[in-house]
Parts: structure tokens; sequence; C-alpha cells
């Protein structure tokens, strides 16, 4: 894709996602292409069943096999430091293992699950640095990487507190509490460093003891352990209260801003991202219709899906009862038609909406919309049919 | 008494719609909480603790407050699916009687004469829930309907949604066989669904759908008061305004009267004349939607506001007031001003108490707290602490001093005796809902005075 630009970190190209179902194949996500740039936040925005977490999914990899399967496209995550660059969907399990967690992280939509009600906080998150943080671990605990003593780097890389017993036994006394100290301090920093009072009680206590603002913490906590390039964060605050979800919001922006920590900020709700997100990307139906940034598309949507999400929300100034809902209900994805998914929804649809796949279109050096209204090209697949330059637009509009 | 009116001229009144669908005074709802093998109540979860409030005619009365501060367990007390522990709730009173009840009150019961104790008990038997005649309760029961906020449980998934919204109908008697039928075709004409849909079970629909079908079931027997417990919020926001708009139709159509439970600001902004903020089962704030979004009176008011995500805020405009800590426990509301623990502007004679001490201590030097070997309450704002030693004490002493926030300037005595510490903060009675202008009211202590709450937050 030329008009993708040339500093990234994350580059999804042409991603295609397909579920089989006893009814059919769901097309989730359909051949979309976005890229993050370091240091950025990317909003992803759609409502329920739109692909927004197929996609985050996707760029970790977790899509269940084998109902889930890649259709087609690549994603890439380039090391700035080195250069290189490694394709999560066709690279070895190896390689995708050690990405996730380390370079790409994830935070859930609902703390109350993603944690481990059979493991304290601090057993849960020392899980992530001997996952992958074992070097550092030993050389904080004083150790030499070329002459360590019998067991440490196993207790080390040991999950958590399941076999420390066992270990024990491996590891001279003195050996075992070094480490021990080592990882207690380091899940310390972590905890602390997501604004949690008292982090040495919380690091004792198991998930259902906190509230559910706590929880988020203690997951954000957990993803920035390692200091990724890459933050997913899948509805991070829908499970929670308006107060709470604010101050989470200020915790993940400002943890940015020291870290410079890349976000693909999953959400449905577009009132966040205009204080919260550098770029915005509209979900529909599995295809991305419009993207660009945040506060351009906001206060100038270009797509008719766009305006109807926005005209959607309540302000202060639309009167009681004249919300611009958009009519209709959502198409089923299941061997879904060539053709616009909107139109069936759109006051501007024609009769080459029904034959034509709109593909993005540049508006200008950093917005793309996908309507046929803009379109030059139109969808790889697309059957032949009417010219985009033959509609007959029921209304002009402002462009 | 020449001010004691005759029953006839209450009963007059009596089948008149009244100005004021509900009106509740003092309004608790305690759930016991249960200890031992005898089953002894050891405290209460206050879900409702102390509300009044007034519901209009056709207006709309939002009630917003985050989860667990009791705006549920409120709709479902005025609907009557749970008795208040404590309280009035009065129903469809009009003037003459809400004046007679006002001078009823300010009279104490013994000193009622026989017109005085004939009035009482006819209008508790007219307009008192639970204390009206059984006759009265039904008509009550059909006046008020219940949306529920999830359509997907609150549908019975085995039955056709011709029988789920014809079911009030037939339980009243209204109507049957066929002309049931015609009426439950209107009535989902109505919502914004067809005939087409009668014979389809729940699963069959999608969440807005269901949502209509709900409305669909609250409307059948033509209620003037709709309690609508978060109606959207399971929903996307373009259907989320498809259900709005429809609400809105329906109540200009209808003349209904809407208590709108809800978290979302945007929407009760959007939806409601008046609001009332609640906080730990009590309310912060009462007023006029709009005047309360623009001048909030009570700091938990502002900072739901500043929390809640808009297009409309400036995104330049940096963040506004947040909220410390959490929601604290509901069998031991904080003393004073529910707020005060977290409150940004806080003041010394919030009522700052005990509990608020131990949990400074506990953030901040925590080794100190565990040195404390005995807690020994007098009241809420005493008490006697313990330490291992003098030298312990020294330092808890001069801990107290180094506290430099309004929890410092409550602390009206800090003394060593032997071992102990003896502290006592300013006591503080609980705050109650204060009328601030003709139609608001907060339960800030810096609403009365000069520049409100703003005075404090420019500082």
């Amino acid at each position: 894709m030329s008009n993708l630009s040339k500093d990234w970190l994350l580059r999804v190209d042409d991603l295609s996602v397909e579920f089989k179902t006893p009814r059919g194949i769901v097309q989730a996500v359909d051949h979309i292409s976005f890229d993050i740039k370091p240091n950025e936040t990317l909003a992803l925005v759609g409502e329920t069943g739109c692909g927004k977490s197929v996609t985050a999914r996707s760029i970790l990899k977790l899509v269940p096999h084998p109902q889930g399967r890649y259709a087609s496209g690549s994603i890439t995550l380039k090391n700035q430091s080195t250069g290189t660059s490694i394709d999560m969907l066709s690279a070895p399990l190896s390689e995708v293992r050690a990405t996730r967690g380390n370079r790409i992280a994830m935070i859930f939509q609902d703390p109350g699950k993603a944690l481990n009600p059979s493991l304290t906080i601090g057993q849960q998150l020392a899980e992530v640095f001997g996952e992958h943080r074992v070097d550092l671990l030993l050389d904080k605990a004083g150790f030499d990487q070329n002459n360590l003593p019998f067991g440490a780097k196993v207790f080390a890389t040991q999950k958590a507190g399941f076999i420390s017993k066992n270990i024990f036994k491996l590891t001279h006394r003195k050996d075992y509490l070094k480490i021990r100290k080592s990882i207690d301090s380091a899940v310390e920093i972590a905890l602390a460093d997501t604004g949690i009072p008292n982090p040495k009680k919380v690091m004792s206590r198991y998930p259902h003891e906190l509230s559910g603002g706590m929880k988020q913490r203690v997951m954000i906590a957990q993803a920035l352990a390692c200091d990724p390039d890459l933050l997913i964060a899948d509805e991070p605050t829908t499970a929670l209260d308006v107060t709470i979800q604010a101050r989470i919001l200020d915790l993940i922006k400002e943890i940015q801003t020291r870290r410079g920590t890349a976000i693909l900020y999953i959400t449905h709700d577009l009132s966040i991202v205009r204080q919260f997100a550098d770029r915005l990307a509209v979900m529909y139906a599995g295809r991305i219709v419009e993207i660009g940034p945040a506060l351009e598309v906001l206060a100038n949507p270009q797509h008719p899906y766009t305006q109807g999400l926005l005209g959607a929300i309540p302000k202060s100034t639309t009167p009681r009862g004249k919300l611009a809902a958009i009519a209709g209900t959502v198409p089923q994805l299941i061997d879904p038609p060539a053709q616009c998914h909107f139109q069936s929804r759109c006051q501007w649809s024609a009769s080459a909406c029904t034959k034509n796949v709109p593909l993005l279109t540049e508006l200008n050096d950093n917005r793309q919309v996908a309507c046929l209204r803009f379109a030059g090209e139109t969808h790889k697949h697309t059957q032949i049919g009417e010219l985009p330059s033959q509609i007959n637009f029921r209304e002009t509009n402002n462009i | 008494m020449s001010f004691s009116i005759s029953q006839h001229k209450l009963n007059q009144t009596n089948n008149t719609k009244s100005n004021d669908v509900v009106t509740l005074r003092n309004v608790k709802l305690h759930y016991p909480i249960k200890e031992g093998v005898l089953q002894k109540i050891v405290g209460a979860v206050r879900a409702v603790d102390g509300v009044d409030l007034t519901i209009k005619r056709g207006q709309t009365l939002g009630l917003v407050g985050e989860s667990g501060c009791g705006k549920t367990t409120l709709g479902q007390v005025i609907a009557g699916l749970i008795p208040a522990t404590d309280g009035e709730i009065w129903l469809n009173l009009d003037e003459t009687s809400q004046l007679e009840i006002k001078r009823l009150n300010e009279i104490p019961s013994e000193k009622w004469d026989k017109q005085d104790q004939e009035n009482w008990n006819y209008l508790k038997s007219q307009h008192l829930l639970g204390a009206m005649t059984k006759q009265r309760h039904r008509i009550f029961r059909r006046n008020c309907q219940f949306v529920f906020q999830d359509a997907f449980s609150s549908l019975n998934p085995r039955q056709l949604v011709r029988d789920i919204v014809g079911r009030p109908l037939r339980v009243y008697g209204e109507a049957s066989g066929n002309d049931l039928e015609q009426k439950v075709i209107a009535l989902l004409e109505r919502v914004g669904l067809g005939p087409e849909h009668m014979l389809r079970f729940p699963h069959q629909f999608s969440g807005g759908q269901r949502q209509r079908i709900s409305i669909a079931r609250a409307l059948a027997l033509n209620p003037d008061f709709v309690i609508l417990d978060e109606p959207t919020s399971a929903l996307d926001v373009s259907v989320q305004a498809q259900i709005l708009n429809l609400l809105d139709e329906l109540q200009k159509d209808l003349g209904l009267t809407y208590l709108f439970i809800t978290h979302d600001l945007g929407v009760v902004q959007h939806m409601s004349d008046n609001l009332a903020v609640m906080y730990l089962g009590k309310f912060a704030e009462l007023g006029p939607t709009n005047e309360v979004f623009n001048n909030p009176f009570h700091p938990y008011t502002r900072v739901l506001r500043d929390s809640n995500p808009s297009l409309e805020i400036d995104p330049g405009a940096g963040v506004g007031l947040r909220l410390s800590g959490t929601v604290p426990n509901s069998i031991h509301p904080p003393q004073g001003c529910r707020l005060h623990p977290r409150c940004p502007v806080a003041q010394p004679e919030c009522g700052w108490e005990v509990d608020d001490f131990l949990q400074h201590l506990e953030t901040n030097s925590p080794t100190l707290f565990e040195k404390i070997e005995r807690v020994e309450r007098s009241n809420a704002f005493s008490v006697q602490l313990g330490m291992e030693n003098e030298i312990d004490a020294v330092h808890l002493r001069n801990e107290t001093q180094k506290i430099n926030s309004p929890l410092g300037s409550a602390l009206e005595i800090a003394e060593i005796k032997d071992k102990n510490v003896i502290l006592r903060f300013r006591e503080v009675q609980e705050i109650p809902l204060l009328q601030i202008s003709t139609n608001r009211s907060s339960s800030c202590l810096l609403a009365g005075r000069t520049g409100g709450i703003n005075s404090v937050i420019r500082k």
C-alpha cells in the first residue's frame, strides 16, 4: 500500500480473518490495512461485532485456531534499534512468543477475568519478569551471568510461587533469598509505577480483594513490566465507573508520555477518542471505513457511518428526541456480498454501492475514507459494476 | 383545629391526576447483615440512606451515580418491588393532601384530634405505598412500570413476544383472544417493531429490539410513570440513539413521567429535566439538569462532569477535578459529608474521623501503622491508640503534626499517655441536603457559602 507512511512501528497490511461457523464463514476482519507510528495513539473505534477486538488479537496472533483463520495479509513489527522486523503471522511460534508481552503487550477489557484468581498479585507480576526478564532479575540479585549458582536461573524463570519449594532444595538459601528479593523489588517498582498506593501490601493480595480500578492498574503494571514498544488496550475502561475511567486514562496517557510507548486503543466510545488519541480509525462490519487524525475526523467526518456515529452521541446542544440515529442494524457477516456493507443504512446509497467494495481512498496526506463518493479505485475482488463516477447522489455533500 | 379540613375535601381531589407523581420522605433501605448460628443482625448495608425527592408529572428526573451508590435500589423501592425499611413514599399527592400531610407532620401525633387521626388514616390508605388499600395499590401497580437494564435477562426466553407484551393486559383482564393480539400489534408498532415479530422468541432479536420489547411491555397498561433503569447501557451508540429518540417520542405522545436511572452523564444530560446525583445512598445534589451541569454545587457532580469523556470538551483544557481512592464501604459510611475522604476540595469541617487517620497512616507510613497494637474507639471521632513503647507513641504523635491536609486541621487533640496516643477529631453532624436556591439543593458545606465550591477550586 503506497499511501501508508514510512516511519512506522507496526504495519497491518491487507489483513483478513475468517471464522468457520456451522452457518458459514464469518468474515470478521476484511482486508484492513493501517500502521502505527512510534509514540502514537491510534484509536480503533467501532460498534459491537465490527471486528475491532479480532484485529487486536490478530496482532498478538491470539485468534483461536482452528475456528479462526488468517485469510490474507501480514502484520509486521519493526525493531527500531536493530532495524529488523518480524511478521507475526508467518514467524515461528517461538519468535511470536518472545514478542508477546515483551514488545507488544495487551490490556484486556475485564480485569476481573484477565487476572488469575488463585494467584496473588505479586505472583502474577513475577511471572512476567520470570518469562521475559530473567537476566535483569539475576543482575539485580548481584549474580555474575557467567558464573551462576546451581538452580538460580531455574528459580528466576520458575512460574512464581508454584514450585518454589522444590527449587529451594536446589538453590542455596542465601541465593534463593537474593533472587526472591530482586523479584519482589521489580514487582514493587512496576506496581508503584501505575500509582498503586502501598504496593507491598497489594502484592500479597488476591484479585478479588481489589476494586475494579485497582485491578485495571495491576493489569497495566503487568502489561508495562517489560517496557513494550506497543501497548494494545482493548476497551480497558468499559467495565469501570466514569470517575475511575478518567483516572485510568490519565494514567495510560502519563505513562505514554514518560516511556514513549505506542498505543492501539480499542473502544466503542468516540467521546474518549477526542481527549486521548492522535489518530482515529473507524471500523464497520470488518472494514476500516475512515482513518485520519482524531481531531480532524471528529470535526469533519466524511464517511456516512462516522457521521452517523457522531450524530448518535447525545450532546448538550442536540434537542431531545433529535438524535441522528442510524436506521437499521449491522449486517450479518456470514459470506458477505462484495458491496459496501453500510449501503443498506446509508442515506447516500446508490446502485453502484451494491456492486463495488469501496477501498480506502486518500482525501489528503493523512486522511483516508472508504466510500464510493470519494473513490477512484475499488476493491480487489470487486465484480465489474457501474463506475463510481456515474453515481447519482440523492444529496450533495459539503466536500 | 381551625386548619383541619374534612375528609370529604380530601376525597374530592383524590381521583384527579395530581402534579406530584411520587414524593419520598427520608426513604431508607438497609439490608441487614446476619451472622452466626442465630442469624443475629450485626449491621446493615445502607443501600439507600435517607432520600427526599419529588417527581413532577410529565417530567424526566435523571438519577445518576456510580455503581453501588444505590440508584437502582432506589428505583426498585419507588416501584414497590422492595419495601423500604424506613421513610414514606407518597404517591399522586395533590396540593390539598400535601398541605395536610405537612400540617400533620408538624404536630406531634399525641396532640392530634379525632379529625386529624381520621385524615391521616385516610391519606395513608389512599396515597402511602405499603399502607394503601388493595384497590389503590392495584391502580398504582398499573400506573407505574419498570424497564430493566438487561434486556437479555428481563424477557422470559421461553415465551413468545406476543405473550411477553400481552401478559400485563391478560393479568389485568384488559383484553383476550383476538383483541389481545390486536393490542399487542399496536404496541409493537408503537415501539417501532411490526406484527411479524409477534411470534418470535427473545433470542431472535438484537439488543436494541429486545429493549423495544421491554418498553412495549411497560407501555401495555398505559402507565403514567415509567422507571427506566439504565435502558441503554448495554447498547451501542447508534442503537442507543434510536431508543432515546423513541423514549422521548413516547413521553411527548403519552404524557409519561420518567425516572431515568443511568451512569452515563451524556445520556442523562440529553434526556432529563431535573437531575439527582447520588453518592453512597444519599443525594449529593438536586436541581435542573442544565444548571447542575453548568454550575455544579457539589464537588462530586463537578468530578463526574469533568471525568465524563465528551466530544465537547476542549482537548487542550487539561484534566479537570478527579476523585482519589475508591468508594467506601456502605456498612460504615464516612461521617459528615460522605465524600470527604475522596473529595478534592475537602475542608477541616467535612467530618474527618479516626478511620481517615488510620488510612492515611497506612498509606503514608506503613511501618508505624504496623506498630499500633490496640485501637480503642470511644466514638468515630476519638480514639486511643496503644503502641509498643513510648518512643513509637512519640513518633506517632509527631506524625500527626506532619499531616498537611484538612485531616490535620480537623485534629483537635493529640496527646501521649504512657504508651498510648489519644486523638480527637472535630465532631461533625451528618451534612443534610440543603436548599441553596428555589430549585436547587446540595449537600456540600461549601455550596451555601459565597463563591461555592469554585472559590476553593480556583486556589
